[in-house]
C-alpha cells in the first residue's frame, strides 16, 4: 500500500490539473501532459472526470450575473476560458445555436470525446488556430470535431463548411472525414462543404486527395484551381477546374458572399445559410433569373434591394423575413 | 457532463455513506475514483432513468470487482454487499428536489469558500473571467490565482463528498489557515 499513490493525492492531483487546464488547457503541450498523468490509472482518470464535472457545473453560478442572459457555452469538452470567452450567446442567437448542436450533440464518453469541438450558430464565421498550427475558418451553422493524434490530425466534419490551411507534417496526414467520404493533406489549403447531395471539396493550395471509406482503389488527387464532388450514390469522385468559382465561393471567409451569374434562387438559398431572417422567393420564374454582384452575408436586406433593381421585381422586407416577388 | 453534475455528483455524500456499511474506509476513494472512470466511458445517458440508482449500481458493480480481484474473497463479504440492498431505491421526493436545486447548491459551495478563494472563484465562475483577467483585477499574478483555483476545488470537492455540509472540517483537514496563505501566496 505504501508504494501505491493515496487516494487522496489523486483527488488533490486532479483539483490541481482542472485548476490548471483552465488557464493553460489550449496549449498542446500541456494536453499532453494530462494524457501522460492520465494513462494507465483509472482512480485518475475517475478522479479526474470527478473534478471537472464539479468545475463544469460551477459555471451555473454565471446565471447570478446582474442583468445578463444565460450564458451559452459552445464549447464542451477540453473547453478552459479560452473557448468560452470565443462564444457567449443570449437570447435568440443561443436558441439558434442549441438547434445547430442538433448537427453534432457532445459525446459522453469523455476520454474518448475530441480534444476540441467547434460549433457556430447561423451567421457566425469564425477562424480558430488549430494545435497543430493550422488554422480553420468555419462557416455559418457548422459542428467539427478535433482529434489530434500522434500520426494523425483527425477532423470530423458533422455538417455545415470549413477551409483548412493546413501546416506541414509529413508524419501526420491531416484527414478531413464527412461521413465516409475522407480528405487528406499535408501542407495545403482546401474547403470541406458537407450538402444534403454530397460533399464538395474545394483547393486553394498545393494538392489534397478524396476518397470513400471502402473504395480505397479510387483516390483522386484534386489539385488547386479544382473542385471536387462526391455524391453519396455515387462511386466516382468528380473533377472539374474552377479557380474563380473557388475564390467567389470561398469569399464567406471574409464574410462576403460572391455572386456571378447564379441564379437569384441559388443566391437566396446562400444568405438563407447565413441568416435566421430568411429570404422567400414568391415566383418561380424569378429565382431562374441570372445575378452578378458581392455582398455581406449578415445583409440580406441589401441583397434584396439589389435584386429589385437588378431584376425589377418588388421586396417586402419584415422583422422576421423578407418576400421577393415579380410585381 | 453536465448530466452527471446535475444527476450523480449530489448522490456522492450517499454513496459513500452506504459503501461504509461494507468496506474498509481505507478502500473507499479508491472506489468512488473508479465508479466516477466507468461513469466517464458512459456512451450515452439516455437510458438511465434515475442517475442516483445508476451511481449505487455502478459503485457496488466495482466493489465486487475488486472482491473478486481480491481472490481471498469471504463468502460473506459478497453476499454482505449483494444483499446491502437500501437508499438506492427511489429517492424521496424532498431528495429529488434537492438535487434539482443546483444552482442553490452551486451557490452554496463558492460561498462556502474561504474570503479571497470566495472572490477569484466568483470573478471566474460568476463573472466568467479568464483566470489571467482575475489576476489582473486583482493584482496578483496568475500564479497566485492558479493556486486559489486549485485549493478551492480541493474544498469543493471535499464539500461535495460530505454532502456539502462539513467544509468547516475539510478546512481544518487541509491545514488551510488564513494567516498561513497569506504569508505564502502574497508576492
Amino acid at each position: 500500500m505504501s508504494e501505491r499513490e493515496t487516494a487522496q493525492a489523486i483527488n488533490d492531483r486532479a483539483a490541481e490539473w482542472v485548476a490548471r487546464m483552465d488557464r493553460e488547457g489550449h496549449d498542446p503541450a500541456v494536453r499532453a501532459e494530462l494524457k501522460a498523468w492520465l494513462a494507465g490509472d483509472d482512480r485518475r482518470r475517475g478522479a479526474y472526470f470527478r473534478a471537472k464535472v464539479a468545475w463544469n457545473m460551477l459555471d451555473r453560478a454565471s446565471v447570478l450575473r446582474a442583468g445578463q442572459p444565460p450564458a451559452y457555452e459552445v464549447a464542451a469538452a477540453g473547453g478552459g476560458w479560452f473557448s468560452r470567452r470565443r462564444v457567449i450567446l443570449g437570447g435568440g442567437a443561443a436558441a439558434a445555436a442549441a438547434a445547430a448542436l442538433v448537427v453534432g450533440l457532445p459525446r459522453m464518453d469523455f476520454f474518448a470525446a475530441p480534444d476540441e469541438q467547434i460549433q457556430t450558430a447561423i451567421g457566425e464565421i469564425r477562424r480558430v488556430p488549430l494545435s497543430d498550427g493550422s488554422l480553420a475558418a468555419v462557416n455559418t451553422q457548422t459542428a467539427l470535431d478535433v482529434t489530434m493524434k500522434p500520426k494523425l490530425r483527425q477532423i470530423a466534419l458533422k455538417g455545415g463548411e470549413a477551409w483548412f490551411q493546413v501546416a506541414k507534417d509529413r508524419a501526420r496526414p491531416f484527414v478531413v472525414e464527412v461521413g465516409d467520404v475522407r480528405v487528406r493533406a499535408v501542407g495545403t489549403a482546401f474547403s470541406v462543404r458537407r450538402e444534403a447531395n454530397g460533399v464538395d471539396v474545394q483547393v486553394t493550395e498545393g494538392v489534397v486527395e478524396v476518397w470513400r471509406v471502402g473504395d480505397e482503389a479510387n483516390i483522386r488527387r484534386v489539385a488547386a484551381g479544382t473542385r471536387a464532388f462526391v455524391a453519396p450514390d455515387k462511386a466516382v469522385v468528380s473533377v472539374a477546374a474552377a479557380s474563380e468559382e473557388i475564390d467567389n465561393a470561398l469569399a464567406w471567409r471574409t464574410g462576403q458572399l460572391v455572386f456571378d451569374g447564379d441564379t437569384v434562387a441559388e443566391a437566396v438559398a446562400e444568405f438563407n445559410r447565413y441568416n435566421v431572417r430568411k429570404i422567400e422567393l414568391s415566383d418561380a420564374a424569378l429565382g431562374q433569373k441570372k445575378m452578378i454582384g458581392r455582398f455581406r452575408t449578415n445583409e440580406p436586406d441589401a441583397f434584396a434591394h439589389a435584386v429589385e433593381i437588378l431584376t425589377d421585381s418588388r421586396a417586402v422586407i419584415t422583422a422576421d423575413r423578407i418576400i421577393l416577388s415579380s410585381d | 457532463m453536465a448530466w452527471v453534475g446535475r444527476e450523480i455528483l449530489p448522490h456522492e455524500a450517499d454513496v459513500r455513506a452506504w459503501l461504509l456499511r461494507t468496506l474498509d474506509p481505507d478502500d473507499l476513494e479508491d472506489v468512488i475514483q473508479e465508479t466516477y472512470c466507468q461513469i466517464a466511458g458512459l456512451k450515452g445517458v439516455s437510458h438511465i432513468a434515475s442517475g442516483r440508482a445508476y451511481f449505487f449500481t455502478a459503485a457496488r458493480s466495482i466493489v465486487l470487482m475488486r472482491l473478486r480481484r481480491a481472490r481471498v474473497v469471504s463468502i460473506e463479504s459478497v453476499t454482505e454487499i449483494e444483499n446491502t440492498g437500501i437508499a438506492m431505491d427511489e429517492p424521496t421526493p424532498e431528495r429529488v428536489v434537492a438535487a434539482r436545486r443546483e444552482l442553490e447548491r452551486v451557490q452554496r459551495l463558492i460561498e462556502e469558500l474561504p474570503d479571497r478563494c470566495r472572490r477569484i472563484f466568483e470573478l471566474r465562475k460568476v463573472d466568467g473571467l479568464s483566470q489571467r483577467e482575475v489576476a489582473e483585477q486583482l493584482g496578483v499574478t496568475e500564479f497566485v490565482i492558479g493556486n486559489e483555483v486549485a485549493k478551492g476545488m480541493k474544498l469543493i470537492l471535499q464539500s461535495i463528498a460530505d454532502g456539502d455540509r462539513k467544509t468547516a472540517r475539510a478546512m481544518a483537514r487541509m491545514g488551510y489557515d488564513e494567516r498561513a496563505r497569506n504569508s505564502t501566496s502574497d508576492q
